[in-house]
């Protein structure tokens, strides 16, 4: 997307603290406890997944960063400043808010739902035009079509684009978004995955990111929480590592038995220390080319697919720069069980 | 006898087309303002109740039970004290409107799904905010059908007014004087303008819903919700 | 309270309650244009409700001709048929006819609207289910969508009912009898007591009619579905 740059960010993004969080409903021993102690980090410019089953309090905790809910206790911290001490009208026009069924305003076009924070901030109406256009380019709809649409005659994909526009216009900080892949189908899921990795890669947010999907989590994390039911924490770490070691038969059995084959397909072939193209002379002739940049998990489904141990991998000019085979993935998925994680 | 005049004198009708204008004009004021004070109370009451069930409920369930008195009844019941002044015309006029405009509006306040009002909050709207800019415009379209609604069945039930005396004017007037000479001539005259006074501020008030909600779906579909919560609703002898 | 005094004192005495004007009399001639035109109403708003809320088809031509309707007061219904049925019966023309037509004309939009809008709301899904099931259409209609439908259509044939019984007072204006016959009489002659006592006489019968159909409607209500509230009543 060539667009991305245009996103550039133009306030640094902010650090988000969680210290002791506990939301409990109801008081004595008939109330329910949804978040329960819950303490996290999370760094500026990242995306952290807050992900587990439902009823694990990880919506709750997202609400609590933008105050649509109330701790019980504990403080959330916003570069380092109370969100509690803030004005709550403030505090919301400085966090951009996707959630799963998006929300988009029925009675507005697309051009005026995207310019509700910077018209509610009160920018000239050219300034507002002006960002409206430039995020809609950014998040793939063309302004000229678009711009004047009312949201019901929207696809499911570009509602969510919408959406996803309306909570970056008045560029903030933070990003807050609630299963915002949610409610479209598995293709389309994937590809406004890509295109969210492809944004956040210019715009260096911080994201705080809700999901109920494990693959979702690893695909588009760059630190995950994961949340067992009552709002405990159950684990804090990379993907790698979350895959790599379960902290808990629970976390475990949350990234399910696949987290082997998970954990291949964060590593990339060019990430192997591949072996000397002079050694592979001749290739096997069945053996399948691969880039660099393909995962290990498609470079082992590519030798299995092609029965063969080993294949070549290529540059971008075509030319055999080094041999991969199973015995090297299978090495390298058993020396990042052994703890030295893999990524990071 | 009323059989045997013939059914339309177009003589007579043009004979007195002031008249006719004059009587027209009387029964749109009539008309024109209950809808007017009636719509002002029914806003301010569904605003009371917006949010509290405890309160609609009665709210309606009053306003129900007005609907359950014959218009020619409650008007004649007001004879004794208001006397034939404006107010026992304006005041059943009112109350009847009160059903379908409160349930109107209050459906229309609740109209809009809570994602949409959750996704107002995350944006930082204040209260006032979004009601104002997100709450009544979604509003709109269901306050506008009930309006419509509440204006077809105000215009007939002018016409019972006349039932009561004949110092209020309007079409109705025709048809009572139609009967009471065998003229059917007044009779048609003063039906199919009634009609037509009704079916033109069905149209003008679809006109203008949508001028104010663009944006609405449902201008050409049938809602089955909407018309189920609307439906039947026409006062009591109209 | 003079005038309410007076009220109870004209609907107690005896003398009121015998007779051709008297109460039993006018409450039966109420009944006799009340239970017939709505009865006839169903007869045509029943199938074409069910018909256009299965189908989905001239749903919005039906709704929109029974919503034309309301615009046509019952009083304007009188008044534009009496002189015709006039020249086909000079007997029953000037009263029973113009009466009847106007309240069968005003108890089809309520009928109609409660029948299409009750089998719309049935959920889709569970007609597509009793399809793939091998249901037939007539069977869909009557064994899945008429008893999920039932409490909204029995919710518009009660404003119906409630409608024709509190507008059959206009059938006095036309010479017809009923309880109109007290209020019009009582205008006529300057008769307040007699005015209101017709005013509390019909106003009791429609609010008696409006609650024996809540009861009906009530008992209407799929067992399955009793515990969860019914919304969807459209009076």
């Amino acid at each position: 997307m060539s667009a991305v740059a245009t996103g550039t960010p133009t306030r640094a993004a902010a650090g988000i603290t969680l210290e002791h969080v506990t939301r409990r409903y109801g008081a004595g021993p008939g109330g329910r406890i949804a978040v329960d102690d819950l303490s996290l980090e999370i760094p500026a410019g990242q995306v952290c997944v807050l992900v587990g089953p439902s009823g694990c309090g990880k919506t709750t905790t997202l609400k609590m960063i933008n105050r649509l809910i109330a701790p019980t206790s504990g403080r959330v911290l916003i570069d380092g400043v109370d969100a509690a001490s803030r004005h709550l009208v403030d505090l919301r026009r400085s966090i951009g808010y996707v959630i799963q069924h998006v929300g988009l305003f029925p009675h507005l076009t697309v051009a005026e739902n995207v310019a509700t924070v910077p018209r509610l901030l009160g920018w000239s109406p050219a300034r507002q035009r002006e960002r409206t256009d430039e995020l809609l380019a950014l998040v793939g709809l063309d302004p000229a079509v678009d711009r004047d649409r009312y949201p019901a005659r929207l696809s499911g994909g570009e509602r969510q684009r919408v959406g996803v526009a309306r909570a970056l216009a008045a560029d903030p900080p933070v990003l807050l978004m609630d299963e915002p892949f949610g409610a479209v189908d598995p293709i389309v899921r994937a590809r406004l995955q890509d295109e969210f990795l492809r944004l956040q890669e210019g715009l260096a947010r911080t994201i705080v990111f809700v999901t109920h999907d494990i693959d979702e989590a690893i695909k588009v994390g760059d630190c995950i929480a994961v949340l067992g039911v009552g709002g405990r924490l159950a684990q804090f770490g990379s993907p790698a590592e979350i895959l790599a070691a379960p902290a808990s038969d629970f976390v475990a059995r949350f990234v399910g038995a696949d987290r082997g084959l998970k954990r291949l397909s964060l590593r990339l072939v060019g990430d192997l220390d591949l072996r000397a193209a002079s050694e592979v002379r001749p290739l096997p002739p069945m053996a399948p080319m691969l880039d660099r940049s393909t995962s290990l998990k498609d470079a082992l489904s590519m030798l299995l697919d092609a029965g063969v141990q080993a294949g070549a991998v290529v540059d971008d000019a075509g030319a055999v720069t080094g041999l991969v085979t199973i015995d090297m993935i299978a090495a390298s998925l058993r020396r990042s069980a052994e703890g030295a994680p893999d990524a990071g | 006898m009323l059989a045997d005049q013939p059914l339309l004198d177009l003589g007579w009708i043009g004979a007195h087309a002031g008249d006719i204008a004059l009587r027209t004009l009387q029964h749109l004021g009539l008309g024109a303002m209950a809808l007017a004070v009636g719509f002002a109370v029914a806003f301010a009451l569904a605003m009371m109740a917006a949010g509290r069930p405890r309160l609609l409920a009665p709210l309606i369930t009053g306003a129900g039970v007005v609907y359950t008195i014959p218009s020619l009844a409650l008007f004649a019941a007001l004879v004794p004290f208001t006397g034939l002044s404006l107010l026992t015309a304006e005041i059943p006029l009112v109350l009847y409107t009160q059903l379908v405009l409160i349930r109107g509006i209050s459906a229309g306040f609740a109209a809009a799904p809570p994602e949409v009002l959750e996704a107002a909050d995350g944006l930082g709207y204040t209260r006032r905010q979004r009601f104002l800019a997100v709450e009544l415009p979604i509003a709109i379209p269901l306050i506008v059908a009930a309006v419509r609604l509440a204006s077809v069945s105000t215009i007939g039930l002018v016409m019972v007014v006349t039932l009561i005396g004949n110092n209020f004017g309007g079409l109705g007037l025709y048809i009572k004087e139609g009967i009471a000479s065998f003229f059917p001539t007044k009779v048609y005259v003063g039906a199919a303008l009634s009609v037509s006074l009704a079916l033109a501020s069905d149209f003008a008030l679809a006109r203008l819903e949508r001028r104010l909600a663009p944006w609405a779906e449902s201008h050409r579909d049938v809602q089955p919700g909407a018309s189920a919560a609307l439906a039947g609703l026409d006062p009591i002898g109209a | 309270m003079e005038i309410l005094t007076a009220t109870i004192a004209w609907l107690t005495t005896a003398a009121r309650w015998q007779g051709p004007d008297g109460i039993p009399t006018r409450m039966l001639e109420h009944l006799e244009i009340a239970i017939p035109s709505v009865l006839a109403a169903a007869l045509v708003a029943l199938p074409v409700g069910a018909w256009i809320g299965h189908t989905g088809r001239y749903a919005a031509v039906a709704i929109n001709v029974a919503n034309l309707g309301r615009a046509i007061p019952s009083y304007a219904v009188l008044a534009i048929i009496l002189p015709i049925s006039l020249r086909f019966s000079p007997d029953l023309g000037l009263s029973v006819i113009p009466t009847f037509t106007a309240m069968w004309l005003l108890a089809i939009p309520p009928i109609l609207i409660g029948t299409f809008a009750g089998i719309r709301a049935v959920d889709r899904d569970l007609v597509e289910a009793a399809r793939g099931l091998g249901l037939t259409e007539v069977q869909i209609l009557s064994e899945v969508e008429l008893p999920l439908a039932l409490p909204v259509v029995a919710g518009g044939l009660r404003t119906a009912a409630v409608q024709v019984i509190a507008t059959a007072t206009l059938g006095a204006v036309v010479a017809y009898g009923g309880l109109g016959r007290y209020i019009i009489d009582g205008i006529a002659r300057n008769e307040d007591d007699r005015l209101m006592a017709g005013v509390v006489l019909v106003a009791g019968m429609a609010i008696t009619a409006e609650l024996a159909f809540a009861l009906l409607q009530r008992a209407l209500v799929p067992r399955g579905l009793r515990r969860v509230a019914v919304h969807a009543e459209p009076t």
